[in-house]
C-alpha cells in the first residue's frame, strides 16, 4: 500500500521533471538515421569581395558616449565608435558572414578543438561579427580589472547570461545547435554587442577590412550562398562550382532603404 | 534640534519631515524598549526562584499594561493621522502644478543602468515606442525622432542633471524589470515597474558644489589630526557625486546598478542641457 | 535524513518494535512523522545556514578568494572560479537562502515538528485526525525541498530572483525558477493538507473535559496558524501556477505590453509566428505573492509565542496572565494579518487611499502584538524563575522579538517607509522576528520538549555555552544591520555595496558581521554535540521531568507507539495551573482529579 503510494509521487515527479526538461530546446534533436560519410576536403572555392556603395552615414562618425560607465575610460585610449559600418580601402566591407545555406553533401565535418576566442579589451567586443562550430569552445576573454555580463540570446541554443567579475580572465561556452545568429550583449556596458554565428558545416568566412573572403576545400556542385551583414541585410547568389575551380563572386551592399 | 543619528546628508525640501517622523518614531521605539526593558529586568532580579521561591497564584492586578498600550495607540495614530498621511497625500501622490513651473524628466530603468530623457526646450517629451529601442544607436528609450516634438529630446545615461530650488518630477517607468530608483540624499525612492509610470516629485535644495563643500568641511573637522589622509579624503569628496541606486534586485549586475544625480544652479542646469541638446541632433539619423 | 536513528535504542527498549528507519518511511504516526519533519527541517536550518556563511564571505571580502573553495568547487568552477563567488551565484544563494529558511526550515520545525508531535499529545488524542494527510503532509515537504536543493545542480543554477520571486525578472530568469515554482506547488500541498488537519484534529480530538478554553495557549497558536496557511497558500498556488505558465508556456500573466529585455522585444512563438508578450501586470504577483507572504510572517511567528508561553508558565510556576486576552489576542492577530499584505509595497506607485488603509491596518495588528507581549511579560510576575536553558531561550525570545517588532513600525509607517525601504534595515527587522525571536523559541522547545520525545534529558552546561554564545553573537550580527539600513544601504548588493559612496562610512561593519556570524556557526557546535550525545548517553527521566501541567505530561517519556496514552486522560482544569493555594505542590495537571 505505501509502496506503491510512493511509486505514484515518484512517477509524479519523474515526469513533471520531463516536461521542464523537454521545453528548454525548441524540439529534442532527432538522431540522424545513418552516419554521415567521412569529410573529404574538396578542391573547389568560392572567393569574392564585398562593397559597400553609398555615402558613411553621420551618426556612425560620432563616437559613443562611454561616460555613463566610468569604469571603462580608465581602459581606453582612443575613442570608440559603433560597429555597424566597418569600412576599408576602397568601400570594402567588413563584418559580413559568407556561408553556404545549402547544396551541401551530407557529411560528418569534423569539429575544430581550438576555441574561437573573444575579448572585451576596452569595452568592445573583438571579433565584432564571428563564426562558431557546433560543439567548438567559445573562450571569452576578460583582460582588464572590470566586470562584464555576457548575454548570448539564442532562440534554438538556450540563452545565457554570464557575469565574469575582474577576478575571472577567461570563461568557456559551447553551442549545441546550429544557428544564425546568436547576438551577444553586455548590459553593464550597453554599447557592447556582437553577433556570433553557430554553423554545422565549415564553409563560412567572415570578411575583415580588405572586404575579401574566400571559402575553401568545396566539392564540385551547385550551392546557394548568402551574405549577411548587420545592418544591411542579406545577399543571396546561386552557383556552380567544377571540380578544381575557384570561382569569384563579390557582394555590394547599400543603405536599407526605410 | 536634534537630527535622527547615522543618516545621510540630507537635500531635499521634503527630506526633514522624513526625517524628522524617523526621529519621533525611534524615539518612541526607545521609550517602549527601555519602558518594557525595565520592566523585564526587574522581574529577572525579583522573581528569581533562589529569591522569590515561592510562585503566586495570582497574577499581577495593574491598570498600567492597560494604559501603555492606550498610550503607544495615541502616539501611533498621531504619527499616522498626523504625518504620514498628509505627507503622503499632499508630497508624494500629488506632484506640483504648472504653476510651480516644475523640471520634467522621464526616468526609464533597465537591466543595468538609468537612462534619463528630457523633453527639451518645447517642454514636450516625444513620442516613444518598444520597438525602436536601439542601445548601441544611443536610443535606448525608444524615441521616435520623426515625432517633431522628439526633435528636441535629450536623452542621457545614468546622468541625472537637475536645478536646484525648483520642484522636480521624475516620470519613472521601466523597460524591463522592476527596479526601484533611490536617491539617499534626497530620501527619494520608488519602484519603477515596467507597464506604468509613476510620478516622483521632489525638490533638490543642495547644488552638488556645495554639498561637496559640506563634506569637506565635516572632513577637515573630524580629521584636523591627521593631515596626510585628509588630502586624500578631499580629493574623494571632489569626485563624490549624489547618487542614484537601485534598490530592487533587477539581476546580476543590479549591485553596480548606479547612476549620479547632478544637482546645478539654474543657469549651468541650462547650459548643460544646450550641450546634451547640440550632442543629440547628431545622433538623430539611424539606420 | 538517517541521523535520527541515534534515537533507536532509547525507543526501541521501550517500545519494542516501534520505531525504525524502514517503518518510518510508511509510518502515519504523529510522533514519527513529527521527528522525520524536525530532522530534516534541522537539516535544512543548517544548509540554509551554511548558505548565509559563503553571502556573508563575499560581503565581508567582496571579490576575494573563499580560501578552500577552490578545492569545493573546483577551481574552474561557474559557481566560484578561483574561489571568487560570482554575482549568478551570490543571487542563487541569496534566493535560497531566504527560500530554504522560511519554507524548509522554520516553518515546518514550527508547524511540522512541534505542531505534529505536540498538538495531538496536548489534545490527549491518540493521532491526528487525519494520519495519511499527515504523512502526505510530510512527503511532499521533502519532495519540495529535494526539487529546490537539486536546482543547484541546473546548468545556470538554482532560482536568483530573490524569496519573493518578483516578475518579470523571475520569467526572464533560467531553469532554477521553474524548479523553485514546482518546489513551491509542493511545499503548498504540503501546508494545505498539514492546516486541515491540524484543524480538524483540535476541533474533534479534545479529550473529555478539555474545553476551548482549556486549551494550552501553543494548540490555539497552532489553531490560528493552521488557518492563516489554510486562507493564504491557496492564492499563491495560484499566483505560482500562472508564473509557471508564464515561463513553460509563454502565456503573459505578469508580463506587461512593450518589454525589452537586453535590447530585443519580449516576444512568445505562437504556431509558428512570433508575436510581442504583454497585456499582464507585473503588480499582480506581488499582491498575490505578499498575500500569503504576510500572513505567513506570523506563521513564523505565533507558533513560536506558543511555546514561550508554555516555557514562561512552567519556569516561573505560575499561571499565564490574561490567557483570555492573549487568546483573543492571538485570533484578532491571525485576522488582521490578512489585511496587511500591501504595506510591502507602499512604493509601487500607491495612492494616499489605499496606502493610509494599508498603514492604518499595519499600526492595528501592533497592538495584539503589544498585548500578547505584555501579557507574557507580567506572567512573569511574582513566579519563582528558574533559569534552566529552554527558559533562558524563552526568556530571550521576549526582548529579541520586541526589537523585531517595534522596529517593523518605521517600516509598516509609509512616511519612513520610504528612506528604509529595501535596505539592510528591512533584513534587519525580520532577522529580529526570526532568527533572534522564533529561532530562540525553537532552541528552547526542543531543550524543553527532548524529555518528551527521548526520554532522555539534554546536557544543562553545554545548553547555557549554546544559548549565551548565540545570544551575544546574534546580536553582533544583526545591531549593525540598523545602522547600515538607516544609511541607506540596499539589500541584495553582491559587494555589500562597495560599488556606492553613500556606503562606503558603514562598509566596515560587514566585516565584524561576518566575523560574527563564523563565530555563530562555532557556537551551534555545543548544540549538535549536546543533541546527538544526550540521544545516547543523555540521564534518564520520568514522564513529567519539568512539574508541568499539560496533557502530554501525562504520557510516558516517549509516549506509547500506539495510542500515546496508557489510558485517555481526562481534562480536570485550565492549561497551567502553577502555585495553586492550598496544594501541596506548586503544579495541578490537567488530568489530575
Amino acid at each position: 500500500m505505501a509502496a506503491r503510494w510512493m511509486t505514484q509521487v515518484a512517477i509524479g515527479l519523474a515526469l513533471l521533471v520531463c516536461a521542464m526538461s523537454c521545453h528548454s530546446g525548441e524540439t529534442l534533436q532527432t538522431k540522424p538515421d545513418e552516419p554521415a560519410a567521412p569529410f573529404v576536403p574538396g578542391s573547389s572555392a568560392i572567393t569574392g569581395t564585398i562593397k559597400y556603395d553609398g555615402a558613411v552615414p553621420e551618426f556612425l562618425k560620432v563616437p559613443i558616449d562611454t561616460s555613463a560607465v566610468p569604469d571603462c575610460a580608465a581602459h581606453r585610449t582612443t575613442p570608440l565608435y559603433r560597429e555597424d559600418l566597418v569600412l576599408g580601402e576602397g568601400q570594402a566591407l567588413a563584418n559580413v558572414i559568407v556561408h553556404i545555406t545549402s547544396g551541401l553533401p551530407k557529411r560528418a565535418y569534423p569539429v575544430p578543438t581550438e576555441p574561437v576566442e573573444l575579448t572585451q579589451a576596452g569595452c568592445q567586443y573583438a571579433p565584432h561579427v564571428f563564426c562558431i562550430r557546433v560543439g567548438q569552445p567559445l573562450k571569452v576573454l576578460n583582460p582588464e580589472p572590470m566586470m562584464h555580463n555576457v548575454n548570448a540570446n539564442g532562440k534554438a541554443n538556450s540563452p545565457f547570461n554570464m557575469s565574469m567579475v575582474s577576478s575571472v580572465k577567461e570563461k568557456s561556452v559551447e553551442f549545441d545547435r546550429p544557428e544564425f545568429v546568436v547576438p551577444f550583449k553586455c548590459d553593464v556596458h550597453p554599447w557592447m554587442n556582437a553577433y556570433c554565428a553557430v554553423m554545422d558545416h565549415p564553409f563560412f568566412a567572415v570578411t575583415g577590412k580588405d572586404g575579401k573572403f574566400t571559402i575553401a576545400n568545396l566539392d564540385a556542385g551547385t550551392y546557394d550562398i548568402e551574405a549577411w551583414h548587420e545592418a544591411l541585410g542579406v545577399q543571396k547568389a546561386k552557383l556552380q562550382v567544377a571540380k578544381d575551380e575557384t570561382k569569384t563572386i563579390d557582394f555590394t551592399f547599400t543603405k536599407p532603404s526605410k | 534640534m536634534i537630527h535622527m543619528p547615522g543618516l545621510p546628508f540630507l537635500a531635499s525640501k521634503d527630506g526633514a519631515t522624513i526625517d524628522f517622523s524617523l526621529l519621533l518614531i525611534h524615539l518612541l521605539m526607545l521609550a517602549m524598549l527601555l519602558a518594557w526593558g525595565a520592566v523585564f529586568v526587574i522581574i529577572l532580579a525579583r522573581f528569581r526562584r533562589s529569591r522569590h521561591p515561592k510562585a503566586e497564584y495570582a497574577g499581577i492586578k495593574t491598570r498600567l499594561a492597560g494604559w501603555a498600550e492606550a498610550g503607544v495607540v495615541v502616539a501611533e495614530a498621531a504619527m499616522l493621522v498626523g504625518i504620514s498621511i498628509p505627507f503622503w497625500a499632499t508630497r508624494v501622490n500629488a506632484v506640483p502644478g504648472a504653476d510651480q513651473q516644475p523640471v520634467e524628466v522621464r526616468v526609464v530603468a533597465q537591466q543595468y543602468v538609468w537612462n534619463v530623457h528630457y523633453p527639451g526646450p518645447d517642454g514636450k517629451f516625444g513620442r516613444t515606442n518598444a520597438l525602436l529601442v536601439d542601445d548601441k544607436a544611443g536610443n535606448p528609450v525608444g524615441l521616435d525622432r520623426n515625432d517633431p516634438a522628439a526633435k528636441d529630446d535629450v536623452i542621457a545615461v545614468n546622468q541625472l542633471h537637475l536645478p536646484v530650488n525648483r520642484p522636480v518630477i521624475v516620470h519613472l517607468t521601466s523597460k524591463d524589470v522592476i527596479h526601484s530608483f533611490a536617491l539617499p540624499e534626497l530620501r527619494v525612492k520608488r519602484d519603477a515597474i515596467p507597464g506604468m509610470t509613476v510620478d516622483v516629485p521632489f525638490t533638490p535644495t543642495v547644488t552638488t558644489a556645495q554639498f561637496r563643500n559640506e563634506l569637506k568641511a565635516e572632513a577637515t573637522r573630524s580629521y584636523s589630526e591627521k593631515p596626510g589622509g585628509l588630502a586624500d579624503q578631499l580629493a574623494a569628496i571632489d569626485k563624490r557625486d549624489y547618487e542614484i541606486a537601485c534598490a530592487q534586485m533587477c539581476g546580476l549586475a543590479h549591485y553596480r546598478m548606479r547612476g549620479t544625480l547632478v544637482v546645478q544652479t539654474q543657469d549651468e542646469f541650462q547650459k548643460w542641457l544646450k550641450e546634451q541638446s547640440l550632442r543629440s541632433s547628431v545622433v538623430e539619423e539611424t539606420w | 535524513m538517517t541521523s535520527h536513528s541515534p534515537s533507536l535504542p532509547s525507543k526501541a527498549e521501550r517500545n519494542p518494535a516501534a520505531f525504525s528507519f524502514r517503518a518510518a518511511l510508511v509510518s502515519t504516526d504523529h510522533k514519527v512523522i513529527g521527528i522525520l519533519y524536525g530532522v530534516t527541517a534541522l537539516t535544512f536550518l543548517l544548509t540554509g545556514f551554511l548558505i548565509m556563511m559563503l553571502m556573508r564571505w563575499q560581503l565581508a571580502y567582496p571579490g576575494r578568494a573563499l580560501p578552500g573553495a577552490s578545492a569545493l568547487f573546483g577551481s574552474n568552477s561557474a559557481r566560484m572560479p578561483g574561489g571568487v563567488m560570482v554575482p549568478e551565484f551570490y543571487y542563487q544563494l541569496g534566493a535560497m537562502h531566504g527560500t530554504i529558511m522560511v519554507f524548509l526550515a522554520i516553518v515546518p520545525l514550527l508547524v511540522g515538528a512541534f505542531g505534529t508531535y505536540l498538538v495531538p499529545l496536548q489534545l490527549g488524542a491518540p493521532n491526528t485526525a487525519f494520519p495519511r494527510l499527515t504523512r502526505l503532509g510530510y512527503w511532499s515537504y521533502l519532495a519540495g525541498g529535494v526539487v529546490w536543493l537539486s536546482s543547484f545542480a541546473l546548468p545556470g543554477g538554482a532560482a536568483q530572483s530573490g524569496w519573493t520571486s518578483y516578475p518579470p525578472l523571475s520569467i526572464i530568469a533560467g531553469h532554477g525558477q521553474t524548479f523553485w515554482l514546482i518546489g513551491m506547488i509542493l511545499i503548498i500541498v504540503s501546508s494545505i493538507a498539514g492546516a486541515i488537519n491540524m484543524i480538524v484534529t483540535i476541533i474533534q480530538l479534545r479529550v473529555i473535559g478539555l474545553t476551548y478554553m482549556r486549551l494550552p495557549f501553543f494548540v490555539w497558536s497552532q489553531l490560528v496558524t493552521a488557518f492563516l496557511l489554510l486562507l493564504a497558500f491557496p492564492p499563491l498556488g495560484a499566483a505560482g501556477i500562472l508564473q509557471l505558465m508564464d515561463r513553460v508556456v509563454d502565456t503573459s500573466f505578469f508580463l506587461p505590453s512593450g518589454l525589452v529585455v537586453s535590447g530585443a522585444a519580449l516576444t512568445a512563438n505562437v504556431g509558428g509566428q512570433t508575436i510581442p508578450r504583454g497585456g499582464g501586470s507585473a503588480l499582480l504577483w506581488q499582491h498575490l505573492f505578499w498575500f500569503l507572504a504576510h500572513p505567513e510572517v506570523y506563521v513564523l511567528v505565533l507558533p513560536a509565542m506558543g511555546m514561550v508561553a508554555e516555557i514562561l508558565a512552567n519556569n516561573a510556576r505560575k499561571p499565564l496572565w490574561g490567557y483570555k486576552s492573549m487568546v483573543y489576542g492571538t485570533i484578532f492577530l491571525g485576522v488582521m494579518s490578512m489585511l496587511v499584505w500591501a504595506h510591502h509595497m507602499f512604493l509601487t506607485g500607491m495612492g494616499t487611499v489605499i496606502t493610509a488603509f494599508f498603514q492604518a491596518t499595519t499600526m492595528i495588528v501592533s497592538i495584539p502584538s503589544i498585548i500578547v507581549l505584555t501579557a507574557l511579560l507580567a506572567s512573569l510576575w511574582g513566579g519563582a524563575i528558574r533559569f534552566n536553558t529552554p527558559m533562558l531561550f524563552a526568556l530571550a525570545f521576549l526582548p529579541m522579538f520586541g526589537i523585531g517588532g517595534l522596529t517593523g513600525l518605521p517600516l509598516g509607517l509609509a512616511v519612513t517607509d520610504i528612506h528604509l525601504h529595501d535596505t539592510y534595515y528591512v533584513i534587519d527587522h525580520f532577522h529580529y522576528i526570526v532568527v533572534c525571536g522564533t529561532l530562540s523559541a525553537i532552541f528552547g522547545g526542543i531543550y524543553y520538549w527532548f524529555p518528551k520525545v527521548t526520554g532522555r534529558a539534554m546536557n544543562e552546561r553545554l545548553g547555557r555555552i549554546h544559548f549565551w554564545s548565540s545570544l551575544v553573537l546574534l546580536n553582533c550580527i544583526f545591531m549593525p544591520m540598523f545602522i547600515q539600513g538607516m544609511a541607506g544601504v540596499s539589500r541584495r548588493l553582491y559587494d555589500g555595496g562597495l560599488s556606492y559612496a553613500h556606503a562606503q562610512p558603514v562598509l566596515k561593519l560587514n566585516v565584524f558581521i561576518t566575523h560574527a556570524a563564523f563565530a555563530l556557526a562555532l557556537a551551534q557546535i555545543p548544540f549538535i554535540v549536546n543533541l546527538l550525545w544526550s540521544l545516547r548517553r543523555g540521564p534518564r527521566v520520568e514522564a513529567n521531568p519539568w512539574q508541568a501541567t499539560t496533557l502530554e505530561w501525562a504520557a510516558a517519556s516517549p509516549p506509547l507507539a500506539q495510542g500515546n496514552f496508557e489510558t485517555p486522560p481526562v481534562a480536570h482544569r485550565g492549561p497551567c495551573e502553577y502555585s495553586v493555594p492550598g496544594k501541596d505542590k506548586d503544579y495541578t495537571p490537567q488530568w489530575e482529579q
